[in-house]
């Protein structure tokens, strides 16, 4: 605080003191209208509470057991105190896994964004029909289960007779004759990357494209008239206002795109995965479940958790503080 | 006022909405009562036997009146979870089909009755299948009854066979002098003599087998793994040249995507290794001329051992009636219903009743997977498959890529 706000501030508590306090008058009626907004969230966030907490509570708790079949057969599990975390943390696997789950995560991340946003704006620029079109055939992959959209990938890369190799061959790309689209973890992480962004941009595509009605028509115009191209534009026009949107859906996308099980999994198959394509959904999975190790596999979703919160928090204050300092 | 009151419907509505909610607590599943058992077996036995299943039940409620049989039928890829969750909620079934490399992780854990005492009274348990009496015990006592096996054959084009004037090949090398002379009248783009996936490590391992090798070997109380051992690796050489000469499949694919009698059905192979009931889905097309012949061996006159797969039936340790359980698994798995599983073109549990069909022929020289309790996790962690994608692909030499395989079977086997 500034020195002029200090003595400005003890110039407001002297006058305060001068003035004889008058208290709101204290009756029922204020107290309940005060409190009644709590009281109407309290169920929702009871609910809510034993929805998420009480599961998350026993899960920090299983992560201090040791519990695997054995265990699950006696229906009790015996304390080990760190052991599981410590495990998991000295586990050369799992760091790999966590570097390479990072490096999907911001791929995917970024990729989603900015083809979400290109393709917002591109609604922004277009006719009205091809607009309805557009936004039909996003809402369509939006609602596709992704179960059934990994099961329609698969058919399309198939090797022996999928429609991928088929075209590619006749458009003489290249010679695609069977050829195996997850035949290394290269091609296997790219197609799931193909996948989930595809599954992704529909949602970033219709929130994109409600911010972009805040961005008012003048500002763009003035910005326009004064020589700006349409880069600037977006990043000294557009960008500033979309920020908290662009905020709520890259701290979402990381959080779902970080903890991804369907699409890995189902499309490169258990046979598939090994050391050099599991990412951290898959690598929780075959420890905690396959393995039959329900412990570790708790110290697992913790230390997930964890991370997951770490980068949101990371990437939130980020954005916030350089909005502070843009403001 | 009026907010007042209708706060107060609102906060009314809500806190019954979560107490109505909050009220539907999972309860523990009513006991079956005793006037009922529960019995798991497999989709395989909905589709291919449902009969037998029938007749069992019919006797078993003559013998036991007012007592029923309520048969679930349930799916290779998820009846393990399903059934680790009855375990945890303490409803089990009575009886349950377990894969023969399933048995020993859960009859570790203590999850099964001990049937040693009743051994003698389950029908021909004296000529139990030696690989198949071996998956039911553990320490000494049986936990499971064995079902029925499955063996590996190959499925074959007899018109292919006859254009290539190729009898049925009694060794190894026959073989791949057949495969080549297919490949020759064949030349279709991917078009493979032998379909077989680079991966599958179910036939790769029958290799190592045959040279005399294997995968690992109890050492004292410790696993040693036995894949670098000059045997073992002059199989996968073998396994390797063979690959080379007859199969055109993906050499880092798996067994079942795609399906080896989809490719057959679609007339892009001429012949495919596999469970004998592969027969069943060759296609309209080429139903007729297709026949099995047990996989020769590399040396001359006798056949490759193969994967011998098979089900056990085991009583959970946690069921009701133990000794109704018991009773069931004796009625179905008695020498009439045995019989008649070896009707459908399956393997019998017993050797005194074996026949001389291909499935059968196949199954006098087996293997079976190491019986560790951890030996599924070596599995899931797709060691062996790995290691052949490297040695197909070239990525790493057969010693490097066994070495590898080993240390990681050690590591995983003892943990």
């Amino acid at each position: 605080m500034t020195s002029s706000e200090i003595s400005g501030g003890k110039a407001l508590a002297a006058e305060a003191a001068l003035r004889p306090r008058r208290r709101r008058p204290f009756t029922f009626a204020r107290f309940v209208r005060g409190i009644a907004p709590y009281l109407l969230i309290l169920p929702v966030v009871v609910t809510i509470a034993a929805i998420l907490g009480y599961p998350l509570y026993h899960l920090a708790r299983l992560s201090f057991q040791k519990y695997g079949l054995f265990e699950l057969i006696a229906r009790h599990g015996t304390d080990v105190g760190w052991a599981n975390y410590s495990s998991v943390l000295h586990d050369h696997l799992f760091w790999q896994v966590l570097v390479r789950t990072i490096v999907f995560t911001v791929a995917n991340v970024a990729l989603a964004i900015g083809i979400g946003t290109l393709l917002a704006l591109l609604l922004t620029k277009v006719s009205s029909i091809v607009r309805v079109l557009l936004t039909a055939g996003l809402v369509l992959a939006w609602a596709m289960p992704p179960v059934v959209a990994v099961q329609v990938w698969i058919w399309i890369t198939n090797p022996e007779n999928g429609v991928l190799n088929y075209v590619l061959t006749q458009l003489h790309v290249g010679d695609y004759f069977q050829h195996d689209w997850l035949a290394t973890p290269f091609s296997q992480l790219s197609l799931t990357t193909s996948l989930i962004v595809w599954g992704a941009i529909p949602f970033i595509v219709v929130t994109v494209y409600a911010g972009l009605a805040q961005v008012s028509h003048e500002l763009v115009e003035a910005a326009e008239i004064d020589g700006a191209r349409p880069w600037r534009v977006f990043k000294d026009v557009t960008f500033p206002i979309l920020k908290p949107i662009f905020l709520i859906l890259t701290s979402l996308s990381i959080i779902w795109d970080f903890g991804v099980f369907t699409q890995p999994y189902l499309l490169i198959e258990q046979p598939r995965i090994n050391a050099s394509n599991e990412l951290m959904g898959i690598y929780l999975f075959e420890e905690g479940y396959l393995k039959t190790d329900f412990g570790r596999g708790a110290a697992i979703s913790i230390l997930m958790l964890l991370i997951v919160a770490v980068l949101s928090i990371v990437y939130v204050r980020k954005m916030v503080r350089a909005g502070d300092e843009a403001a | 006022m009026k907010v007042r009151f209708l706060a107060a419907a609102a906060l009314a509505a809500m806190l019954a909405v979560a107490a109505s909610t909050a009220s539907a607590r999972p309860s523990a599943p009513a006991r079956a009562a005793a006037n009922k058992i529960t019995v798991w077996l497999q989709v395989d036995a909905q589709s291919g036997w449902p009969n037998l299943v029938a007749a069992a039940n019919q006797q078993f409620e003559a013998k036991h009146p007012g007592t029923k049989v309520d048969v679930q039928y349930q799916t290779w890829g998820d009846h393990l979870s399903k059934f680790d969750a009855t375990l945890a909620g303490g409803n089990t079934p009575d009886v349950i089909e377990m894969g023969n490399t399933e048995m020993t992780k859960y009859m570790a854990a203590g999850a099964f009755a001990n049937l040693s005492s009743q051994k003698g009274s389950f029908a021909n348990s004296k000529n139990w299948l030696k690989g198949l009496a071996a998956s039911g015990v553990y320490n000494g006592k049986t936990y499971g009854v064995p079902y029925y096996a499955g063996s590996r054959v190959v499925t074959y084009r007899t018109d292919l066979f006859r254009k290539a004037r190729a009898k049925t090949p009694t060794s190894l090398a026959q073989f791949t002098v057949t495969a080549k002379r297919l490949k020759k009248q064949n030349s279709k783009r991917g078009f493979s003599p032998v379909y077989i996936a680079g991966t599958d490590w179910y036939f790769a391992m029958s290799f190592v087998y045959d040279y005399g090798g294997s995968i690992a070997s109890l050492k004292g109380r410790k696993w040693v793994g036995r894949l670098e051992s000059k045997k073992a690796r002059a199989g996968l050489a073998a396994y390797k040249r063979f690959f080379t000469a007859a199969s055109r499949a993906s050499k880092t694919g798996t067994e079942n995507r795609p399906q080896p009698y989809d490719v057959y059905s679609r007339g892009q192979a001429a012949s495919i290794v596999g469970p004998a009931w592969f027969s069943c889905c060759v296609g309209k097309k080429y139903t007729k001329s297709t026949k099995q012949f047990v996989m020769p061996s590399h040396v001359k006159g006798q056949g490759m051992p193969g994967f011998l797969g098979g089900s056990d039936l085991a009583v959970p340790a946690g069921s009701n009636d133990k000794s109704l359980a018991a009773d069931w698994i004796r009625i179905f798995t008695s020498t009439a219903g045995e019989k008649g599983l070896q009707a459908k073109g399956n393997i019998p549990n017993a050797t005194n009743l074996l026949g001389n069909s291909v499935n059968e022929r196949a199954a006098k020289r087996s293997w079976f997977v190491p019986t560790a309790k951890n030996w599924v996790n070596v599995e899931n962690g797709n060691v062996l498959r790995t290691m052949l994608a490297r040695i197909l692909t070239g990525k790493a030499t057969i010693a490097q890529a066994t070495a590898f395989a080993d240390s990681n079977i050690e590591l995983t086997l003892n943990q």
